[in-house]
Protein backbone atom coordinates (compact mmCIF):
# COMPACT_ATOMS: atom_id res chain seq x y z
CA UNK A 1 0.00 0.00 0.00
CA UNK A 2 1.40 3.38 -0.96
CA UNK A 3 1.56 5.54 2.13
CA UNK A 4 0.05 8.97 2.23
CA UNK A 5 3.06 10.41 4.03
CA UNK A 6 6.74 9.58 3.91
CA UNK A 7 7.21 6.22 5.63
CA UNK A 8 10.66 6.11 7.20
CA UNK A 9 13.01 3.18 7.13
CA UNK A 10 14.29 1.63 10.35
CA UNK A 11 17.63 3.41 9.97
CA UNK A 12 15.87 6.74 9.61
CA UNK A 13 13.68 6.16 12.66
CA UNK A 14 16.69 5.11 14.73
CA UNK A 15 18.59 8.17 13.60
CA UNK A 16 15.77 10.29 14.87
CA UNK A 17 15.36 8.51 18.23
CA UNK A 18 19.08 8.08 18.86
CA UNK A 19 20.62 4.93 20.32
CA UNK A 20 18.46 3.13 22.85
CA UNK A 21 20.01 4.01 26.18
CA UNK A 22 21.15 1.23 28.46
CA UNK A 23 18.72 1.76 31.39
CA UNK A 24 15.71 1.45 29.07
CA UNK A 25 16.55 -2.13 28.26
CA UNK A 26 17.99 -2.84 31.74
CA UNK A 27 14.75 -2.34 33.55
CA UNK A 28 12.99 -5.07 31.61
CA UNK A 29 12.50 -8.07 33.89
CA UNK A 30 11.80 -11.60 32.71
CA UNK A 31 9.50 -12.17 35.70
CA UNK A 32 7.31 -10.20 38.11
CA UNK A 33 9.20 -8.79 41.06
CA UNK A 34 7.60 -7.69 44.32
CA UNK A 35 6.78 -4.22 42.92
CA UNK A 36 5.13 -5.65 39.81
CA UNK A 37 3.06 -8.00 41.97
CA UNK A 38 2.01 -5.12 44.20
CA UNK A 39 1.13 -3.06 41.13
CA UNK A 40 -1.04 -5.88 39.74
CA UNK A 41 -2.77 -6.49 43.08
CA UNK A 42 -4.00 -2.88 42.96
CA UNK A 43 -4.79 -2.64 39.26
CA UNK A 44 -8.47 -2.81 38.26
CA UNK A 45 -7.96 -2.21 34.55
CA UNK A 46 -5.74 -3.25 31.67
CA UNK A 47 -5.66 -3.40 27.90
CA UNK A 48 -4.91 -6.72 26.29
CA UNK A 49 -3.23 -6.73 22.89
CA UNK A 50 -3.27 -9.75 20.69
CA UNK A 51 -2.70 -10.44 17.02
CA UNK A 52 -3.37 -13.30 14.67
CA UNK A 53 -0.59 -15.11 12.87
CA UNK A 54 -0.90 -12.71 9.92
CA UNK A 55 -0.18 -9.80 12.25
CA UNK A 56 -3.68 -8.35 12.40
CA UNK A 57 -3.94 -6.70 15.82
CA UNK A 58 -6.59 -6.23 18.44
CA UNK A 59 -6.49 -4.35 21.68
CA UNK A 60 -9.31 -4.74 24.17
CA UNK A 61 -10.07 -3.31 27.61
CA UNK A 62 -10.39 -5.60 30.64
CA UNK A 63 -11.50 -4.45 34.04
CA UNK A 64 -12.66 -5.85 37.36
CA UNK A 65 -11.83 -5.76 41.05
CA UNK A 66 -8.23 -4.66 41.61
CA UNK A 67 -6.00 -7.68 41.35
CA UNK A 68 -8.25 -9.40 38.83
CA UNK A 69 -5.18 -10.11 36.74
CA UNK A 70 -4.16 -12.79 39.20
CA UNK A 71 -0.52 -13.67 39.64
CA UNK A 72 -0.30 -17.39 40.34
CA UNK A 73 3.44 -17.03 40.77
CA UNK A 74 6.11 -14.63 39.55
CA UNK A 75 5.87 -15.88 35.96
CA UNK A 76 2.23 -16.80 35.52
CA UNK A 77 -0.85 -14.61 35.26
CA UNK A 78 -4.45 -15.54 34.78
CA UNK A 79 -7.14 -13.31 33.35
CA UNK A 80 -10.78 -14.36 33.83
CA UNK A 81 -13.16 -13.98 30.92
CA UNK A 82 -16.05 -11.84 32.11
CA UNK A 83 -19.25 -10.70 30.47
CA UNK A 84 -18.82 -8.17 27.68
CA UNK A 85 -16.30 -10.01 25.61
CA UNK A 86 -18.51 -12.31 23.63
CA UNK A 87 -16.88 -11.31 20.35
CA UNK A 88 -13.90 -13.28 21.54
CA UNK A 89 -11.44 -11.55 19.19
CA UNK A 90 -8.69 -12.03 21.72
CA UNK A 91 -9.37 -15.74 22.07
CA UNK A 92 -9.35 -16.26 18.33
CA UNK A 93 -6.05 -14.44 18.10
CA UNK A 94 -4.48 -16.27 21.04
CA UNK A 95 -5.41 -19.61 19.53
CA UNK A 96 -3.66 -18.51 16.36
CA UNK A 97 -0.74 -16.68 17.94
CA UNK A 98 0.02 -16.85 21.65
CA UNK A 99 1.98 -13.59 21.89
CA UNK A 100 0.15 -11.00 23.99
CA UNK A 101 0.87 -7.63 25.51
CA UNK A 102 -0.79 -6.20 28.61
CA UNK A 103 -0.84 -2.58 29.69
CA UNK A 104 -2.01 -2.30 33.30
CA UNK A 105 -3.24 0.81 35.09
CA UNK A 106 -3.66 1.83 38.71
CA UNK A 107 -6.07 4.77 39.06
CA UNK A 108 -4.19 7.85 40.16
CA UNK A 109 -0.83 6.45 39.16
CA UNK A 110 0.85 7.82 36.05
CA UNK A 111 3.24 4.95 35.41
CA UNK A 112 1.80 1.87 33.77
CA UNK A 113 2.96 -1.72 33.95
CA UNK A 114 3.70 -3.43 30.65
CA UNK A 115 3.78 -7.18 30.51
CA UNK A 116 4.49 -9.27 27.43
CA UNK A 117 4.25 -12.99 27.24
CA UNK A 118 2.66 -15.95 25.65
CA UNK A 119 -0.87 -16.99 26.39
CA UNK A 120 -3.24 -19.90 26.15
CA UNK A 121 -6.91 -20.39 26.96
CA UNK A 122 -8.10 -22.80 29.62
CA UNK A 123 -11.20 -23.89 31.52
CA UNK A 124 -9.43 -25.80 34.30
CA UNK A 125 -12.15 -26.16 36.98
CA UNK A 126 -9.94 -25.45 40.01
CA UNK A 127 -8.65 -22.31 38.35
CA UNK A 128 -12.18 -21.21 37.38
CA UNK A 129 -13.32 -21.64 40.99
CA UNK A 130 -10.58 -19.24 42.12
CA UNK A 131 -11.89 -16.65 39.69
CA UNK A 132 -15.48 -16.65 40.92
CA UNK A 133 -16.96 -13.21 41.32
CA UNK A 134 -20.46 -12.33 42.51
CA UNK A 135 -21.47 -16.00 42.21
CA UNK A 136 -20.37 -16.29 38.65
CA UNK A 137 -17.57 -18.64 37.73
CA UNK A 138 -16.05 -17.73 34.37
CA UNK A 139 -16.18 -20.35 31.66
CA UNK A 140 -12.78 -19.52 30.28
CA UNK A 141 -9.62 -17.83 31.37
CA UNK A 142 -6.44 -16.72 29.66
CA UNK A 143 -3.20 -17.86 31.22
CA UNK A 144 -0.21 -15.67 30.43
CA UNK A 145 3.34 -16.87 30.84
CA UNK A 146 5.33 -13.76 31.51
CA UNK A 147 8.37 -13.07 29.33
CA UNK A 148 8.88 -9.35 29.91
CA UNK A 149 7.65 -6.97 32.58
CA UNK A 150 8.52 -3.34 33.08
CA UNK A 151 7.16 -0.09 34.35
CA UNK A 152 6.47 2.45 31.64
CA UNK A 153 7.28 6.06 32.46
CA UNK A 154 4.44 8.40 33.38
CA UNK A 155 4.80 11.14 30.77
CA UNK A 156 1.94 9.94 28.58
CA UNK A 157 -0.50 9.90 31.46
CA UNK A 158 0.89 13.11 32.85
CA UNK A 159 0.48 14.91 29.53
CA UNK A 160 -2.99 13.44 29.04
CA UNK A 161 -4.05 14.40 32.60
CA UNK A 162 -5.96 11.15 32.49
CA UNK A 163 -6.75 11.01 36.22
CA UNK A 164 -7.73 14.68 36.68
CA UNK A 165 -11.34 15.10 37.76
CA UNK A 166 -12.07 17.99 35.40
CA UNK A 167 -11.12 15.78 32.47
CA UNK A 168 -14.45 13.98 32.97
CA UNK A 169 -16.14 16.96 31.25
CA UNK A 170 -14.74 15.65 27.97
CA UNK A 171 -17.15 12.74 27.96
CA UNK A 172 -20.14 15.09 27.75
CA UNK A 173 -18.99 16.17 24.28
CA UNK A 174 -18.81 12.67 22.84
CA UNK A 175 -21.95 11.06 21.38
CA UNK A 176 -23.50 8.39 23.56
CA UNK A 177 -22.78 4.74 22.92
CA UNK A 178 -26.32 4.31 21.57
CA UNK A 179 -25.79 7.13 19.08
CA UNK A 180 -22.46 5.73 17.93
CA UNK A 181 -23.82 2.20 17.50
CA UNK A 182 -27.01 3.40 15.80
CA UNK A 183 -25.07 5.62 13.39
CA UNK A 184 -22.64 2.85 12.60
CA UNK A 185 -25.60 0.67 11.65
CA UNK A 186 -27.44 3.45 9.78
CA UNK A 187 -30.26 3.67 12.35
CA UNK A 188 -31.98 6.78 13.68
CA UNK A 189 -32.03 8.69 16.96
CA UNK A 190 -34.98 6.75 18.40
CA UNK A 191 -33.02 3.56 18.10
CA UNK A 192 -30.02 5.31 19.66
CA UNK A 193 -32.13 6.32 22.65
CA UNK A 194 -33.50 2.81 22.98
CA UNK A 195 -29.99 1.36 22.91
CA UNK A 196 -28.85 3.83 25.58
CA UNK A 197 -31.77 2.94 27.82
CA UNK A 198 -31.23 -0.76 27.33
CA UNK A 199 -27.55 -0.47 28.13
CA UNK A 200 -28.23 1.40 31.39
CA UNK A 201 -30.26 -1.65 32.42
CA UNK A 202 -27.82 -4.11 30.87
CA UNK A 203 -24.83 -2.57 32.64
CA UNK A 204 -26.32 -3.62 35.96
CA UNK A 205 -25.32 -7.16 35.10
CA UNK A 206 -21.58 -7.09 35.43
CA UNK A 207 -20.83 -10.77 35.97
CA UNK B 1 -19.24 -3.37 45.92
CA UNK B 2 -20.46 -0.01 47.11
CA UNK B 3 -19.27 1.20 50.44
CA UNK B 4 -22.31 1.77 52.58
CA UNK B 5 -22.61 4.65 54.94
CA UNK B 6 -22.58 2.52 58.07
CA UNK B 7 -19.00 1.44 57.50
CA UNK B 8 -16.24 2.39 59.89
CA UNK B 9 -12.95 3.53 58.45
CA UNK B 10 -10.26 1.70 60.41
CA UNK B 11 -6.52 1.44 60.21
CA UNK B 12 -4.35 -1.65 60.64
CA UNK B 13 -2.37 -1.01 63.82
CA UNK B 14 -0.62 -4.33 64.17
CA UNK B 15 -0.07 -7.57 62.29
CA UNK B 16 1.29 -10.68 63.99
CA UNK B 17 2.08 -14.06 62.61
CA UNK B 18 0.17 -16.64 64.63
CA UNK B 19 1.25 -19.71 62.67
CA UNK B 20 2.71 -20.56 59.27
CA UNK B 21 -0.58 -19.80 57.53
CA UNK B 22 -2.35 -17.42 59.90
CA UNK B 23 -1.82 -13.73 60.60
CA UNK B 24 -3.78 -11.75 63.14
CA UNK B 25 -4.62 -8.16 62.44
CA UNK B 26 -5.58 -5.38 64.81
CA UNK B 27 -7.81 -2.62 63.53
CA UNK B 28 -8.44 0.70 65.25
CA UNK B 29 -10.06 4.02 64.57
CA UNK B 30 -7.41 6.40 63.22
CA UNK B 31 -8.44 9.10 65.70
CA UNK B 32 -8.49 6.68 68.63
CA UNK B 33 -12.26 6.76 69.07
CA UNK B 34 -13.62 3.65 70.82
CA UNK B 35 -15.21 1.06 68.53
CA UNK B 36 -18.76 -0.32 68.77
CA UNK B 37 -19.11 -2.98 71.47
CA UNK B 38 -19.43 -6.69 70.68
CA UNK B 39 -20.01 -10.04 72.34
CA UNK B 40 -18.08 -13.28 71.78
CA UNK B 41 -19.18 -14.96 68.55
CA UNK B 42 -19.53 -11.67 66.67
CA UNK B 43 -18.00 -11.04 63.27
CA UNK B 44 -17.26 -8.02 61.14
CA UNK B 45 -17.37 -7.48 57.39
CA UNK B 46 -14.02 -6.18 56.26
CA UNK B 47 -13.72 -4.38 52.96
CA UNK B 48 -10.22 -3.97 51.59
CA UNK B 49 -8.99 -1.09 49.48
CA UNK B 50 -9.58 -3.40 46.51
CA UNK B 51 -13.33 -3.33 47.39
CA UNK B 52 -13.24 -7.06 48.06
CA UNK B 53 -15.10 -7.94 51.21
CA UNK B 54 -14.99 -10.87 53.60
CA UNK B 55 -16.29 -11.69 57.05
CA UNK B 56 -14.03 -12.41 59.96
CA UNK B 57 -14.85 -13.42 63.51
CA UNK B 58 -13.58 -11.08 66.17
CA UNK B 59 -10.96 -12.94 68.17
CA UNK B 60 -9.70 -10.23 70.52
CA UNK B 61 -10.95 -9.05 73.87
CA UNK B 62 -14.51 -7.64 73.92
CA UNK B 63 -13.52 -5.55 76.94
CA UNK B 64 -10.97 -3.65 74.86
CA UNK B 65 -12.80 -1.35 72.46
CA UNK B 66 -9.70 0.48 71.30
CA UNK B 67 -9.20 -2.16 68.64
CA UNK B 68 -10.69 -5.21 66.95
CA UNK B 69 -8.61 -8.28 66.24
CA UNK B 70 -9.25 -10.71 63.41
CA UNK B 71 -7.17 -13.59 62.06
CA UNK B 72 -6.81 -14.62 58.44
CA UNK B 73 -5.72 -17.96 57.07
CA UNK B 74 -3.81 -17.82 53.80
CA UNK B 75 -5.65 -19.85 51.18
CA UNK B 76 -3.73 -19.96 47.93
CA UNK B 77 -6.46 -21.61 45.94
CA UNK B 78 -9.22 -19.24 46.89
CA UNK B 79 -10.65 -16.07 45.48
CA UNK B 80 -7.66 -14.05 46.52
CA UNK B 81 -8.70 -11.99 49.55
CA UNK B 82 -6.60 -13.94 52.05
CA UNK B 83 -3.61 -13.65 49.72
CA UNK B 84 -4.06 -9.91 49.54
CA UNK B 85 -4.18 -9.74 53.34
CA UNK B 86 -1.05 -11.85 53.71
CA UNK B 87 0.97 -10.28 50.89
CA UNK B 88 -0.06 -6.65 50.77
CA UNK B 89 -1.89 -5.51 53.88
CA UNK B 90 0.40 -3.62 56.25
CA UNK B 91 0.35 -1.53 59.39
CA UNK B 92 -1.23 1.73 58.27
CA UNK B 93 -3.48 0.17 55.60
CA UNK B 94 -7.01 1.51 55.65
CA UNK B 95 -9.94 -0.90 55.64
CA UNK B 96 -13.67 -0.35 55.92
CA UNK B 97 -15.57 -2.37 58.46
CA UNK B 98 -19.25 -2.89 59.05
CA UNK B 99 -19.97 -2.85 62.82
CA UNK B 100 -19.99 -6.25 64.55
CA UNK B 101 -22.97 -8.53 64.25
CA UNK B 102 -23.46 -11.69 66.20
CA UNK B 103 -25.03 -14.73 64.58
CA UNK B 104 -23.15 -17.07 66.90
CA UNK B 105 -23.99 -15.78 70.39
CA UNK B 106 -23.39 -17.75 73.56
CA UNK B 107 -26.73 -18.68 75.09
CA UNK B 108 -27.36 -19.62 78.72
CA UNK B 109 -26.49 -23.26 79.45
CA UNK B 110 -25.37 -25.19 82.49
CA UNK B 111 -22.08 -26.17 80.84
CA UNK B 112 -20.22 -25.40 77.64
CA UNK B 113 -18.16 -27.38 75.17
CA UNK B 114 -16.24 -25.44 72.53
CA UNK B 115 -15.08 -27.37 69.48
CA UNK B 116 -12.71 -25.76 67.01
CA UNK B 117 -10.61 -26.84 64.09
CA UNK B 118 -7.99 -24.81 62.25
CA UNK B 119 -8.90 -21.16 61.75
CA UNK B 120 -12.27 -21.94 63.41
CA UNK B 121 -10.62 -21.10 66.72
CA UNK B 122 -11.26 -17.38 66.13
CA UNK B 123 -14.84 -16.94 67.44
CA UNK B 124 -14.23 -19.49 70.22
CA UNK B 125 -11.22 -17.71 71.73
CA UNK B 126 -13.25 -14.79 73.11
CA UNK B 127 -15.98 -17.24 74.17
CA UNK B 128 -13.45 -19.25 76.16
CA UNK B 129 -12.05 -16.12 77.75
CA UNK B 130 -15.43 -14.80 78.82
CA UNK B 131 -16.65 -18.19 80.10
CA UNK B 132 -13.51 -18.53 82.10
CA UNK B 133 -13.88 -14.99 83.52
CA UNK B 134 -17.51 -15.76 84.42
CA UNK B 135 -16.32 -18.99 86.07
CA UNK B 136 -18.79 -20.99 84.01
CA UNK B 137 -18.02 -24.70 83.57
CA UNK B 138 -16.49 -25.05 80.13
CA UNK B 139 -14.04 -27.10 78.11
CA UNK B 140 -12.52 -26.74 74.68
CA UNK B 141 -11.16 -29.18 72.15
CA UNK B 142 -9.07 -27.63 69.43
CA UNK B 143 -8.08 -29.81 66.50
CA UNK B 144 -4.95 -28.77 64.63
CA UNK B 145 -2.93 -30.58 62.03
CA UNK B 146 0.46 -29.71 63.35
CA UNK B 147 1.18 -29.04 66.98
CA UNK B 148 4.38 -27.17 66.15
CA UNK B 149 2.25 -24.77 64.17
CA UNK B 150 -0.33 -23.93 66.82
CA UNK B 151 -1.88 -20.47 66.43
CA UNK B 152 -2.53 -18.41 69.55
CA UNK B 153 -0.40 -20.89 71.51
CA UNK B 154 0.29 -18.66 74.50
CA UNK B 155 -3.29 -17.42 74.75
CA UNK B 156 -4.57 -21.00 74.70
CA UNK B 157 -1.98 -21.92 77.28
CA UNK B 158 -3.14 -19.14 79.59
CA UNK B 159 -6.70 -20.47 79.47
CA UNK B 160 -5.50 -23.43 81.49
CA UNK B 161 -6.46 -27.10 81.63
CA UNK B 162 -9.96 -26.58 80.16
CA UNK B 163 -8.27 -26.49 76.76
CA UNK B 164 -7.25 -29.71 75.05
CA UNK B 165 -5.17 -29.41 71.91
CA UNK B 166 -5.87 -32.34 69.65
CA UNK B 167 -2.98 -32.82 67.29
CA UNK B 168 -1.47 -36.01 65.99
CA UNK B 169 1.19 -36.36 68.66
CA UNK B 170 -0.25 -34.50 71.63
CA UNK B 171 -3.71 -35.58 72.85
CA UNK B 172 -4.09 -37.43 69.57
CA UNK B 173 -6.61 -36.84 66.86
CA UNK B 174 -9.97 -35.48 67.91
CA UNK B 175 -12.44 -38.38 67.90
CA UNK B 176 -15.75 -36.52 67.63
CA UNK B 177 -17.88 -39.67 67.68
CA UNK B 178 -16.33 -40.79 70.97
CA UNK B 179 -16.35 -37.31 72.53
CA UNK B 180 -20.01 -36.74 71.67
CA UNK B 181 -21.27 -40.33 72.07
CA UNK B 182 -23.36 -39.65 75.17
CA UNK B 183 -25.89 -36.80 74.89
CA UNK B 184 -25.48 -34.37 77.75
CA UNK B 185 -28.64 -32.32 78.35
CA UNK B 186 -27.88 -28.80 79.45
CA UNK B 187 -24.56 -28.73 77.64
CA UNK B 188 -24.21 -26.06 74.99
CA UNK B 189 -21.87 -27.14 72.17
CA UNK B 190 -20.29 -24.39 70.06
CA UNK B 191 -18.43 -25.51 66.95
CA UNK B 192 -16.49 -23.70 64.27
CA UNK B 193 -14.13 -24.92 61.60
CA UNK B 194 -13.87 -26.16 58.03
CA UNK B 195 -16.89 -27.83 56.41
CA UNK B 196 -15.63 -31.36 57.02
CA UNK B 197 -15.18 -30.73 60.73
CA UNK B 198 -18.62 -29.12 61.09
CA UNK B 199 -20.21 -32.02 59.22
CA UNK B 200 -18.45 -34.40 61.62
CA UNK B 201 -19.87 -32.55 64.64
CA UNK B 202 -23.37 -32.49 63.14
CA UNK B 203 -23.20 -36.22 62.42
CA UNK B 204 -21.91 -37.05 65.88
CA UNK B 205 -24.68 -35.06 67.57
CA UNK B 206 -27.65 -36.43 65.64
CA UNK B 207 -29.07 -38.01 68.81
CA UNK B 208 -28.58 -34.98 71.08
CA UNK B 209 -31.48 -32.82 72.32
CA UNK B 210 -32.29 -30.20 69.69
CA UNK B 211 -30.82 -26.80 70.42
CA UNK B 212 -27.63 -28.27 71.92
CA UNK B 213 -25.47 -27.45 68.94
CA UNK B 214 -24.50 -23.96 67.76
CA UNK B 215 -22.42 -23.63 64.65
CA UNK B 216 -20.60 -21.14 62.59
CA UNK B 217 -19.72 -22.11 59.07
CA UNK B 218 -17.23 -20.38 56.82
CA UNK B 219 -18.20 -22.35 53.79
CA UNK B 220 -21.66 -23.09 52.51
CA UNK B 221 -22.88 -26.61 53.10
CA UNK B 222 -23.51 -28.47 49.88
CA UNK B 223 -27.14 -28.24 48.84
CA UNK B 224 -28.95 -30.04 46.09
CA UNK B 225 -30.83 -27.23 44.37
CA UNK B 226 -33.69 -27.37 41.92
CA UNK B 227 -32.87 -25.91 38.51
CA UNK B 228 -33.14 -22.10 38.55
CA UNK B 229 -36.49 -20.87 37.27
CA UNK B 230 -37.59 -17.25 36.84
CA UNK B 231 -40.11 -15.90 39.35
CA UNK B 232 -41.66 -12.67 40.56
CA UNK B 233 -41.06 -11.22 44.02
CA UNK B 234 -43.70 -8.91 45.32
CA UNK B 235 -42.11 -6.50 47.77
CA UNK B 236 -45.09 -5.71 49.94
CA UNK B 237 -43.80 -2.73 51.88
CA UNK B 238 -42.62 -0.87 48.78
CA UNK B 239 -45.46 -2.29 46.68
CA UNK B 240 -43.11 -3.30 43.90
CA UNK B 241 -42.99 -6.39 41.69
CA UNK B 242 -39.47 -7.49 40.87
CA UNK B 243 -38.72 -10.09 38.21
CA UNK B 244 -35.96 -12.55 39.06
CA UNK B 245 -34.58 -14.13 35.89
CA UNK B 246 -33.16 -17.64 36.07
CA UNK B 247 -29.58 -16.44 35.76
CA UNK B 248 -29.78 -13.78 38.52
CA UNK B 249 -30.08 -14.24 42.24
CA UNK B 250 -33.09 -12.81 44.01
CA UNK B 251 -30.74 -10.55 45.98
CA UNK B 252 -29.26 -9.16 42.76
CA UNK B 253 -32.73 -8.53 41.37
CA UNK B 254 -33.96 -6.68 44.44
CA UNK B 255 -30.80 -4.64 44.86
CA UNK B 256 -30.92 -3.72 41.15
CA UNK B 257 -34.09 -1.77 41.90
CA UNK B 258 -32.40 -0.23 44.94
CA UNK B 259 -34.45 -1.93 47.64
CA UNK B 260 -32.75 -1.85 51.04
CA UNK B 261 -31.42 -5.39 51.40
CA UNK B 262 -27.68 -5.83 51.79
CA UNK B 263 -25.77 -9.01 51.24
CA UNK B 264 -22.35 -9.77 52.48
CA UNK B 265 -21.16 -13.37 52.03
CA UNK B 266 -23.44 -13.90 49.01
CA UNK B 267 -23.21 -17.62 49.73
CA UNK B 268 -25.93 -18.18 52.29
CA UNK B 269 -23.70 -18.45 55.34
CA UNK B 270 -23.71 -15.05 57.03
CA UNK B 271 -27.36 -14.12 57.37
CA UNK B 272 -26.99 -10.45 56.43
CA UNK B 273 -29.45 -10.55 53.54
CA UNK B 274 -32.32 -12.09 55.56
CA UNK B 275 -35.83 -11.08 54.47
CA UNK B 276 -39.21 -12.04 55.92
CA UNK B 277 -41.49 -14.03 53.64
CA UNK B 278 -45.17 -13.09 53.77
CA UNK B 279 -46.53 -15.41 51.14
CA UNK B 280 -45.36 -18.15 48.81
CA UNK B 281 -43.09 -21.17 49.11
CA UNK B 282 -39.33 -20.86 49.49
CA UNK B 283 -36.61 -23.19 48.36
CA UNK B 284 -34.04 -22.63 51.10
CA UNK B 285 -30.56 -23.07 49.68
CA UNK B 286 -28.62 -21.40 52.48
CA UNK B 287 -26.53 -22.96 55.24
CA UNK B 288 -28.40 -21.23 58.09
CA UNK B 289 -31.96 -22.48 57.81
CA UNK B 290 -32.74 -25.70 59.64
CA UNK B 291 -36.55 -25.65 59.35
CA UNK B 292 -37.63 -26.14 55.73
CA UNK B 293 -40.83 -24.18 56.47
CA UNK B 294 -38.93 -21.19 57.84
CA UNK B 295 -40.45 -17.83 56.84
CA UNK B 296 -37.07 -16.13 56.86
CA UNK B 297 -35.14 -16.48 53.64
CA UNK B 298 -31.67 -15.58 52.42
CA UNK B 299 -32.13 -14.25 48.87
CA UNK B 300 -28.42 -14.34 48.01
CA UNK B 301 -28.90 -18.05 47.32
CA UNK B 302 -32.51 -19.05 48.02
CA UNK B 303 -35.32 -18.82 45.49
CA UNK B 304 -39.07 -19.19 45.17
CA UNK B 305 -40.54 -22.63 44.63
CA UNK B 306 -43.35 -21.25 42.50
CA UNK B 307 -43.91 -18.29 40.19
CA UNK B 308 -44.53 -15.77 42.94
CA UNK B 309 -43.27 -14.82 46.37
CA UNK B 310 -44.22 -11.95 48.66
CA UNK B 311 -41.63 -10.50 51.01
CA UNK B 312 -41.71 -7.84 53.70
CA UNK B 313 -39.40 -5.32 52.02
S1 LIG C 1 -25.44 -12.49 52.00
FE1 LIG C 1 -24.79 -13.87 53.51
S2 LIG C 1 -26.54 -15.07 53.76
FE2 LIG C 1 -27.07 -13.85 52.11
Amino acid sequence: MASRFAALTEAEVRASLGEIEKPTTDKILDHLDRSCLTFLAHSPFCCLSTSDSAGNCDCSPRGDYPGFVRALDDRTLVLPDRLGNRLADSFTNILDNGHVGLLCFVPGMIETLRINGSAYVTNDPSLMAMLEQDHVVPQLATVIEVEQAYLHCGRALLRSRLWDDEMHDLATEVPSAGTMWAEASGLDADVARAIDEASVAGYKTLY
Amino acid sequence: MARDRGMLRLVVTRMSRESAGIVSIELADATGRPLPAWEPGAHIDVQLITRMQRQYSLCGDPADLRSYRIAVLREDFSRGVSMYVHDFLHVGSVVHVRPPRNLFPVLPASEYLLLAAGIGITPLLPMARSLSRARAPWAMNYAVRDEANLPFASELESLGPAVTINAPGRAGRLDLAALLAAPHPGLGVYACGPARFIDGVVDAMGHWPSGSLHLERFEPKPVVALPNAPFTVHCARSNLDVEVPAERTMLQAITDVDLPVTGSCLRGVCGSCAVRVLDGEVEHRDSLTTDPDSRVMYPCVSRARAARLTIDV
